[in-house]
């Protein structure tokens, strides 16, 4: 069983599964590259013969494309603020502290999974206008950072429940209040667990369509994902132009999952979702 | 020295931060959308008439509604059957000991890191019937003789759940990784001295030890892609054929903001929302074991 045609057939198999996730991605940096008139080239080519930034430069000058790119970091970044903040103090309290009700907080919170995003965002949406909050991206940032923060809760209660409680006793017998040893001794020691769960939160704020869709209506507030929609529902779909934009959106996303990969699987398994 | 606050009043200040947020953009608004199913209110306009449950009475005699929850549950449950059963398979392959293994543990996810935004334009230019690679590669390897429409009526539903298992596929791979992972190695060890066959020892050692993780994840898959919004709208969003894919979220957004009609849309989540709990609550009951805890 463990001989080379076992062996052959596991290297296929992982070989496959690397193709099947990146030659999709690769077909768009490749078709990103290429001028129009090798895009509709049949039959198609992997590798552009004449490549080009010509795309590229065309979506920085001839679309919106550098200002929802704007919002978008704005946007993911004021959300991972305002969650992980909210989200440490509120998990570090769910660890803790005693207090009737924590236990049942803390599964509360996690019920919250079972609300779809098309549930919450029709009253969201109400309630916004009601709140004149319609296409502002307060609305948008409290609305991700709510909608992130039960797993930000969980995840972070994990990491700081793996932090021996004597550390912090410790520090209290040196006469260090209950904040400075959370910032001096907690939050550095649960550093993957904050880095993790900043992540996760970026990467929904960041990837996330359908509030922007319903929240946000002038196309100067837009954000990534619905500024290319619109750039592609154009009568006729500059392809090249939709890929060189897709490769760019995709960049920061991935850059991020790689350099938190190897706390992923950790996060995994305490609750580190999304849909 | 200053005077400490009592850790029960300390506990309850930290975390009500994270409980004002929670409450009023999750709580708050499930309660409203359950409030605002029983009124004929437009979506933009503040007038509103009380109906009762007449939004739920229409919903009952609508082709329309039932039409998307048959395709929504179509779509749910083939793709969460197509996502465990390759993401299983591709899990168990990752955890074999191969050269190269961690980058492409990492390569594999992808799908699933990049914005639903790009995965669909880049399908959807993979599969454009004209210029698309996969119909040159399917026609050259004489495997079709004409390209395929993907994004017309006949296969609108197949090249949505296949884009769908592309991209979600990964988050089993995951969680089934992690599981393996954390299997004590001598278990297998042993039955392999004992003489047990590779595939006696996946189906009564590695599988029944997967059946916690396999639990949760077929019930979040399950549940995501019932509900799923974005994919699926952007998916059929100006194809031309929309209609073939028009799931409950769909059609819940759809009532809310192409025809206004925001109360018959909250009665149309509210109902997708009561029928994932009853499902969930079967689902419970019929699976869920002590052993699953772990």
């Amino acid at each position: 069983m463990r001989g080379l045609a076992w062996r052959a057939f596991v290297y296929a198999a992982a070989f496959g599964l690397a193709a099947q996730a990146v030659l999709p991605l690769l077909w768009m940096l490749s078709t990103s590259l290429k001028p129009p008139r090798e895009v509709f080239a049949t039959p198609p080519t992997f590798v552009p013969a004449a490549p080009t930034l010509e795309n590229f430069a065309r979506l920085v000058t001839d679309t919106a494309f550098l200002t929802y790119f704007r919002n978008s970091v704005v946007v993911a970044g004021l959300t991972v603020v305002l969650t992980m903040a909210v989200g440490a103090l509120g998990a570090y309290s769910l660890t803790r502290f005693a207090f009737p009700g924590r236990e049942a907080v803390a599964r509360l919170v996690l019920c919250t999974y079972m609300f779809a995003p098309i549930m919450i965002v029709i009253p969201i949406y109400i309630l916004a206008r009601r709140l004149s909050l319609v296409n502002t991206h307060t609305a948008l940032v409290l609305s991700y950072s709510s909608f992130c923060l039960p797993f930000a809760l969980w995840l972070l209660r994990a990491f700081f429940g793996s932090i021996p409680v004597s550390l912090e006793e410790a520090a209290h017998v040196d006469g260090a209040g209950r904040g400075r040893a959370v910032l001096h001794i907690v939050l550095p020691l649960a550093l993957p667990g904050l880095i993790a769960t900043s992540i996760f939160t970026f990467t929904l704020a960041w990837n996330d369509y359908i509030f922007t869709r319903i929240l946000i209506a002038s196309d100067d507030l837009k954000t990534l994902p619905v500024g290319v929609q619109d750039l592609f529902a154009a009568a006729v779909v500059d392809w090249g132009l939709v890929m060189a934009a897709g490769m760019l959106i995709t960049i920061p996303a991935l850059a991020f999952f790689m350099a938190v990969q190897r706390h992923l699987v950790a996060g995994w398994g305490t609750g580190g979702l999304k849909g | 020295m200053r005077r400490r606050l009592p850790e029960a009043v300390l506990g309850v200040l930290w975390i009500l931060p994270a409980l004002v947020l929670i409450a009023g953009l999750i709580l708050y608004p499930v309660a409203y959308a359950i409030w605002l199913s029983l009124f004929d209110k437009h979506s933009f306009f503040p007038a509103e008439r009380w109906v009762g449950l007449g939004n739920y009475a229409r919903i009952a005699g609508d082709a329309e509604f039932w039409d998307s929850l048959w395709k929504g549950v179509v779509y749910a449950g083939a793709s969460t059957v197509l996502q465990l059963v390759l993401g299983l398979a591709a899990a168990l392959v990752l955890h074999q000991a191969f050269r190269g293994r961690t980058a492409i543990r990492a390569l594999v996810l992808f799908p699933y890191m990049i914005p639903t935004i790009v995965a669909v334009i880049v399908w959807r230019w993979l599969l454009n019937e004209t210029y698309g690679v996969v119909d040159d590669v399917l026609v050259r390897l004489r495997l079709v003789r004409e390209p395929v429409v993907w994004l017309g009526v006949d296969h609108m539903m197949t090249s949505l759940i296949a884009v769908s298992v592309w991209q979600f596929t990964p988050f089993v791979v995951v969680s089934v990784l992690a599981r393996l992972q954390t299997i004590p190695l001598e278990l297998g060890e042993a039955a392999r001295v004992d003489g047990a066959s590779a595939w006696a020892r996946f189906r009564h050692i590695t599988l029944p030890q997967l059946r916690g993780v396999l639990f949760v994840v077929v019930l979040l898959r399950s549940i995501w892609m019932f509900t799923k919004f974005d994919t699926v709208w952007l998916w059929g969003e100006g194809a031309g054929a929309g209609r073939e894919i028009r799931t409950l979220p769909i059609y819940a957004y759809m009532r809310t903001f192409t025809y206004y009609q925001a109360g018959f849309g909250a009665a149309l989540a509210v109902i997708m929302f009561l029928m994932l709990m009853a499902a969930t609550l079967v689902y419970f009951r019929l699976f869920w074991g002590e052993e699953d805890a772990a």
